[in-house]
C-alpha cells in the first residue's frame, strides 16, 4: 500500500480560475524540488502546510503558482503530500500532470480516498461518503453523500447499535449471575427497544428507497395513444430534438430515454410507443415494451389530444394505470379548448410551443419527490447500505419472533447478529469482502 | 533425594495440581512444590466449584481428562443446576463442596501419582540458560533441574492481606507468602503487575438463626463427570439472606476506613466480583445485596457468606454482619480481608501459556491475572499438557474459541491481556450456543484421547454415550401416524395437526413440544437412553441455531489459518496505523484471527495485513 507515488488533476477539468494538482507517496517532494522553485524555499528546511509562491519550471514552460507540503502522516492521504495550485485552463493542468507523470503514476479515481482510508485517515462509511460525492452527478445526490462523509448517518446506526448493546447488557448480566438479583431485563423492554430500532429501520429504509432514486434517477415513462404528441413532449421537456417527431401514426417504434435535471433530480424519461389495439408485428413489440416501461416507471405521463374526443381505448388504457403514479398531460391547448378528466391529476401544455412545460416539470417533481422523500432525514442512496439495513431489519423481525419462543441464550445470539449487521456500516464488522467491494467501485472509470 | 525432573511446578494450587497431573499422566517427571502442603488445593474463597461459565470450564477440564470435575464430584455436599429457565447454552453446573475433603483427596491424588513428586517448598529463583529454563532453586538453596517449569504462584507472590487500618504480609488464610520470586521474575525482564481480591467472613454457623432464612437444596442426578464414582451427596443446605438500609448505613458511615477507598490497597480488583462495599457504592439506589450462607465442609460449623466480601475494619465488620437478618448474634471466626499479590502481563505469553522469552517457561493460573479455581486449573491442564508435549519436541495445544472456554480464556489472556482480575462469563464467548456443557466432552474428548490424556475407562464411556446418542437420533427419525393418540397430544399441546404421517424429530420441532412429553407419549428411549434426552432435546431445537453460529465459525476460521508467524517487523508494513505496529510487534499474534483480536488493531489493519501476506506471496 501506498508504495507508489501517485498523482492527479484535484480540480475539475474545465473552466475555472484555479486548477490543484496534487501528488500523493513518498517521493513527492523529491519529484517536486525538480520543477519547483521559490526564492523563500529550502528544500531542506520546508515548513509544512506553507504556501510557498514560486515557479513551476519544466519543457519549456514556466508558470508562476502556488505549493504546499503536507508531511505524512499529516496529510489526506496520510502520506507526504504536495499540492501545486496552477492558473486554470485545462491545457495547462494537463501539461504539468504529464510532466509529473514521468516521475510518478496517475492517480486511478478515488485512489486518494483509498490510501486515506487504508492509512488510518478516514472511517469505511466516510470513505463512501467521499466515493459518492466523486460520483455524484446531482445536487440532491451530493447531499446525501455529503450526509455519510460527515458521518451523520453513522452517528444514526451507531445510536442503534448503542441501545441493542444496552439490551444485551443487561441480559448478558441475567445469564451470568442467576443467583443474583441484578435487575433482570424483562422481555417487555427487550421488545420495546427492537421494535423502535425497527420502526426506525423501516422509515429510513421506505425514505431511501425512493432516495436510491436520487442516484439512478426518476423513471418516467410517457405513453398515450398514437400520435398524440408523445415524442413533441418528450422534446419539450428536453428542450431540444431527440426523438423522431413525425404525423405518421407509429413513428416511434422502440423506447426512446433521455435524461433530465430537474431541481437536482434525475429524471429519466422514456417515450414508449403509441399504444393502440391494432398494428404490425414490429409494432406491437413496440407496445409490449411500452407497457413494461410503464410497470417499471415511477410515474406515467399519460398524454392525450385536446383535439380529440378521449377514445374509449384511452379511457380502458388509463384505468390499467395506477392513479397515484400517473399524470394526465392534455397536449395540444394552443388549439382546442381545455379540459379535465376528473379523477386523474392532469395538466394541459402545448409541446409545440413549449407552453406550460415548466408547470409539468414541477408537478412531476413533486409527485415522485417532495411528497416522497424527506431530504433532511438521513436518505441513502448507497446500495450496499440500504441492502445491509434492509438485512438488519429482517432480523430485527426474527429476534422478536425469538422472545415469545426461544430461551434468553437464543434472543442474545440473535441481538448480536442485528448489531453485527449494522456494523458492517459503522465499520466495526467489516470484513476484507466488504472492503473489497467498497473499492472496487473506485476503479469503475467514472 | 534425587534433583533432575522432566517437569517442575511451582505451587501445587488448582492450577498447579492439574498441570502436575497432566505432566504425570502423559508420562512426566514432576516435582511439584507448595509452600505448604497444607495449602494444596486449598478453597481459600468459596467453598464451591463450578457456576456460570465456570461449570463449562469444569465440565471442558474433566472431557480433557482433568482431575477437577472428579475432585468436585466426590467431594461435593450439594449440586444444582444453575440457569436451568435460560437455554441450554447457559445451564451451568454449581456444586458446594466439601473444602477439608477437596484439599485432602487431591493431595491424595498426587501423592499416589507415582510420577509426581510432592514437596513443600519455597522457589526463589528460576534458573534460566541461554533464555532456556533449566530448572528453580529454593529458598533452603536446593537447586533442581528439568527442561521445562511451569510457575502457577496464584496470589502467594509478595501477598499482603488488607483488613481495615491493619496489613500484613501474608498469603491467604494466614499462609505464608512467597517473597523471592518476584525478584526473579523481574531479573528475567517480566512485567509485575499488582492485582487485587477478597474474601468474606467466615461464621460460626451455631450462631445463625437459620429458622428466618429461604433454604436451598440441591438437585439430585447430576454431577461434572461420567467417571464420578460417588457423585453428588446432597446433604447440605445453602441458605439466602441479603444486605438491608441498616448494612448499606454502616458501610457507608465507615467508608473513610475502607482501604479501597482510602487508598491504602493499590492493586485492581474485580470489577465482576466486587467488595460490599465497592457494590454499595458503585448502586446506590439498590436497597439490598444478595447473600449466599453456605457451608465450608461436613466436618466444620464454619459457614462462608458469599457475597459480603470485604477489606472493613474488623469492629465494622462485626457490626456490618450482625445488621443483617439471621445473622443478628453471628460470631465471625475468620475475619474478610482483601489481598494484594504480584502477577505478569499474560500478553508476554504465547497460546501454549509459554512465556515468549523463556524457552520451556510455563505460566497457569492467578498469576497470569485470572479469578477463579476453574480459570486457574484450565489455565494448569493447558500449560501441564503443552510442557509435556515441548519437552517431547511435538507441536503445542492450543484450543480455538469455537472449541472450548478455555480457548476462550486462554485467548483472552495473551491476546488482549486484562487489567483486572479476569473471571470467565458465557457473554465472553461468542459462540456460546455451540460451547455447551452437555457437549464439552463431544467437543474435547477425542483431542485428549489423541493427546494422552484420556484414559481407556473415560473414552470408553465417551464412546458408549455417542453411540446411545446416535441411537437416540435414529429413532427421532421413525415415522408417525396420525391417529387418535397423536391428535390428542397435538391438541393437548395446542400445535395444529397434519395429514398423513409425521417424523418424531418434526413434533420435536415444534415450539409447544419437548422431549419429555414426547417421550411420555411415544415411550421413545430405553432407561439409559433417557439420561442423555437433554442433549438431544438441545440438538433438535436449537439446530438451526447451531447452524447459524457454525457457518460464523466456517466463515472466520479463513483468517484463524492465516500465519503470521514469519512476519519479522510489523513497523515495515506500510499502511498500518502506527499503534497497531506497536501493538502486533509486542503481542505478536501467530495467526491473522488472532491479531483481529488486539485491541488498537482495527479491522482496516486487518485488511492492511491480509494484502500485505497476499502480495508477499506473489
Amino acid at each position: 500500500m501506498g508504495e507508489k507515488t501517485i498523482c492527479a488533476i484535484s480540480t475539475p477539468l474545465g473552466n475555472s480560475a484555479i486548477s490543484i494538482i496534487r501528488m500523493s507517496g513518498k517521493d513527492s517532494l523529491k519529484i517536486a524540488e525538480k520543477y519547483f522553485s521559490s526564492k523563500s524555499l529550502n528544500y531542506k528546511k520546508i515548513e509544512e502546510r506553507k504556501m510557498y509562491l514560486g515557479a513551476f519550471k519544466a519543457e519549456g514552460i514556466s508558470e508562476k503558482c502556488l505549493f504546499v507540503y503536507f508531511r505524512a502522516p499529516y496529510s489526506y492521504t496520510g502520506e507526504d503530500v504536495v499540492e501545486f495550485q496552477i492558473h486554470g485552463g485545462e491545457y495547462l493542468a494537463k501539461k504539468i500532470l504529464e510532466i509529473l507523470a514521468k516521475n510518478c503514476s496517475l492517480a486511478l479515481p478515488g485512489e486518494f480516498t483509498k490510501r486515506a482510508f487504508f492509512n488510518g485517515k478516514i472511517s469505511l462509511d466516510e470513505a463512501e461518503g467521499v466515493i459518492d460525492i466523486i460520483n455524484a452527478e446531482t445536487q440532491a445526490e451530493l447531499s446525501s453523500a455529503y450526509n455519510l462523509s460527515s458521518g451523520k448517518f453513522n452517528r444514526e446506526i451507531s445510536a442503534f447499535q448503542k441501545s441493542l448493546t444496552e439490551v444485551l447488557a443487561k441480559i448478558e448480566v441475567a445469564l451470568d449471575y442467576p443467583e443474583h438479583d441484578e435487575e433482570l431485563i424483562t422481555t417487555k423492554e427487550a421488545q420495546k427497544v427492537l421494535l423502535e430500532i425497527g420502526d426506525k429501520l423501516e422509515q429510513i429504509i421506505e425514505n431511501s428507497s425512493s432516495g436510491q432514486k436520487l442516484k439512478s434517477g426518476v423513471n418516467i415513462a410517457i405513453c398515450g395513444s398514437p400520435n398524440v404528441g408523445k415524442s413533441s413532449l418528450l422534446n419539450a421537456l428536453l428542450g431540444r430534438e431527440r426523438a423522431i417527431v413525425s404525423s405518421v401514426a407509429g413513428t416511434t417504434r422502440d423506447t426512446i430515454s433521455e435524461t433530465i435535471v430537474h431541481n437536482g433530480i434525475k429524471f429519466n424519461l422514456t417515450d414508449t410507443a403509441g399504444i393502440r389495439s391494432e398494428g404490425d408485428e414490429i409494432e406491437k413489440i413496440g407496445i409490449e415494451r411500452a407497457k413494461k416501461e410503464i410497470e417499471n416507471s415511477d410515474l406515467t405521463l399519460f398524454v392525450v389530444d385536446l383535439t380529440r374526443e378521449t377514445t374509449e381505448e384511452e379511457k380502458a388504457l388509463l384505468k390499467e394505470l395506477d392513479k397515484e403514479k400517473t399524470i394526465v398531460v392534455l397536449n395540444k391547448k394552443d388549439l382546442a379548448a381545455e379540459r379535465k378528466l376528473s379523477g386523474y391529476t392532469c395538466v394541459s401544455i402545448s409541446a409545440k410551443r413549449e407552453e406550460n412545460i415548466s408547470n409539468l416539470l414541477n408537478l412531476i417533481y413533486e409527485k415522485t419527490i417532495a411528497n416522497k422523500i424527506d431530504l433532511s432525514k438521513i436518505v441513502l442512496t448507497n446500495m450496499r447500505h440500504i441492502t445491509i439495513l434492509k438485512e438488519a431489519k429482517k432480523l430485527v423481525d426474527k429476534t422478536l419472533q425469538t422472545l415469545d419462543s426461544m430461551s434468553l441464550d437464543v434472543v442474545a445470539f440473535e441481538i448480536k447478529r442485528v448489531w453485527n449487521e449494522l456494523g458492517k456500516i459503522t465499520g466495526e464488522t467489516e470484513t476484507e469482502e466488504i472492503i473489497d467491494e467498497i473499492f472496487s467501485k473506485f476503479c469503475l472509470g467514472k | 533425594m534425587e534433583t533432575k525432573f522432566d517437569m517442575i511446578v511451582i505451587g501445587a494450587g488448582h492450577a498447579g495440581c492439574e498441570a502436575a497431573l497432566a505432566g504425570a499422566r502423559l508420562g512426566k517427571k514432576v516435582l511439584l512444590t507448595c509452600l505448604n502442603l497444607d495449602s494444596v488445593a486449598f478453597l481459600a474463597c468459596n467453598p464451591s466449584i463450578g457456576g456460570t461459565a465456570k461449570g463449562h470450564l469444569v465440565c471442558e477440564i474433566d472431557a480433557l481428562g482433568g482431575e477437577m470435575g472428579i475432585n468436585a464430584d466426590e467431594t461435593s455436599i450439594q449440586i444444582r443446576m444453575l440457569n436451568e429457565g435460560k437455554g441450554p447454552a447457559v445451564h451451568s453446573l454449581r456444586a458446594q463442596v466439601d473444602k477439608i475433603a477437596y484439599h485432602c483427596r487431591m493431595k491424595k491424588v498426587l501423592e499416589e501419582n507415582p510420577s509426581v513428586f510432592l514437596k513443600q517448598a519455597e522457589v526463589t529463583e528460576i534458573l534460566v540458560e541461554n533464555e532456556k529454563v533449566i530448572g528453580v532453586k529454593t529458598a533452603l538453596g536446593e537447586s533442581f533441574f528439568a527442561g521445562a517449569v511451569v510457575v502457577a504462584t496464584g496470589v502467594y507472590l509478595k501477598s499482603r492481606i488488607i483488613i481495615g487500618e491493619f496489613s500484613q504480609n501474608i498469603g491467604p488464610n494466614g499462609f505464608a507468602s512467597a517473597n523471592g520470586l518476584t525478584q526473579s521474575l523481574l531479573d528475567l525482564g517480566f512485567e509485575i503487575r499488582r492485582f487485587k481480591t477478597g474474601t468474606p467472613a467466615r461464621i460460626n454457623g451455631r450462631t445463625i438463626d437459620f429458622s428466618k432464612l429461604a433454604p436451598q437444596e440441591g438437585t439430585d442426578g447430576i454431577s461434572f463427570s461420567p467417571l464420578s464414582k460417588n457423585p453428588n451427596k446432597n446433604v447440605a443446605i445453602c441458605f439466602e439472606t441479603a444486605t438491608n438500609l441498616k448494612t448499606h448505613e454502616i458501610i457507608l458511615k465507615n467508608l473513610k476506613r475502607a482501604p479501597m477507598f482510602s487508598g491504602e490497597i493499590k492493586g485492581v480488583g474485580p470489577r465482576y466480583c466486587p467488595s460490599i462495599e465497592d457494590k454499595i457504592v458503585r448502586f446506590p439506589n439498590r436497597e439490598r445485596h444478595q447473600i449466599f450462607l453456605e457451608p465450608e465442609a461436613l466436618s466444620t460449623n464454619e459457614i462462608y457468606v458469599q457475597g459480603v466480601s470485604t477489606s472493613l475494619p474488623a469492629d465494622v465488620q462485626n457490626e456490618m454482619y450482625a445488621s443483617i437478618e439471621g445473622l443478628e448474634n453471628a460470631q465471625i471466626m475468620r475475619n474478610a480481608y482483601a489481598i494484594e499479590y504480584d502477577c505478569i502481563n499474560s500478553q508476554e505469553l504465547s497460546p501454549s501459556l509459554e512465556s515468549k522469552k523463556i524457552s520451556g517457561l510455563f505460566f497457569a493460573g492467578q498469576i497470569n491475572g485470572t479469578s477463579g479455581y476453574e480459570e486457574a486449573a484450565a489455565q494448569g491442564l493447558v500449560a501441564g499438557i503443552n510442557a509435556s508435549l515441548k519437552l517431547d519436541g511435538k507441536s503445542s495445544l492450543v484450543l480455538k474459541r469455537n472449541e472450548a472456554y478455555i480457548g476462550v480464556l486462554i485467548d483472552d489472556l495473551v491476546t488482549k491481556g486484562t487489567n483486572e482480575p479476569y473471571r470467565m462469563m458465557t457473554s465472553r464467548a461468542e459462540f456460546r450456543l455451540v460451547l455447551r456443557q452437555d457437549n464439552a466432552d463431544s467437543r474435547l474428548t477425542e483431542i485428549g484421547r489423541k493427546i494422552g490424556l484420556v484414559s481407556d475407562e473415560r473414552y470408553q464411556l465417551f464412546k458408549k454415550k455417542q453411540e446411545i446418542l446416535e441411537k437416540m437420533r435414529k429413532k427421532l427419525e421413525i415415522l408417525i401416524k396420525i391417529d387418535e393418540k397423536t391428535k390428542k397430544f397435538l391438541k393437548e399441546n395446542q400445535e395444529p395437526i397434519p395429514s398423513g404421517s409425521i417424523k418424531a424429530i418434526d413434533l420435536l420441532k415444534r415450539n409447544n413440544i419437548d422431549i419429555y412429553k414426547l417421550n411420555e407419549t411415544y415411550d421413545l428411549f430405553s432407561e439409559e437412553e433417557t439420561r442423555f434426552m437433554d442433549t438431544i432435546n438441545t440438538e433438535v431445537k436449537y439446530s438451526g441455531y447451531i447452524k447459524q453460529q457454525n457457518d460464523e465459525i466456517e466463515k472466520l476460521k479463513k483468517q484463524e489459518e492465516v500465519s503470521l508467524v514469519e512476519v519479522e517487523d510489523y513497523f515495515k508494513i506500510k499502511g498500518l496505523r502506527i499503534e497497531a505496529q506497536q501493538k502486533l510487534n509486542k503481542i505478536r499474534p501467530e495467526t491473522l484471527g488472532q491479531a483481529s483480536r488486539i485491541s488498537g488493531v482495527s479491522p482496516a489493519d486487518i485488511t492492511v495485513l491480509s494484502i500485505y501476506l497476499k502480495t508477499r506471496k506473489k
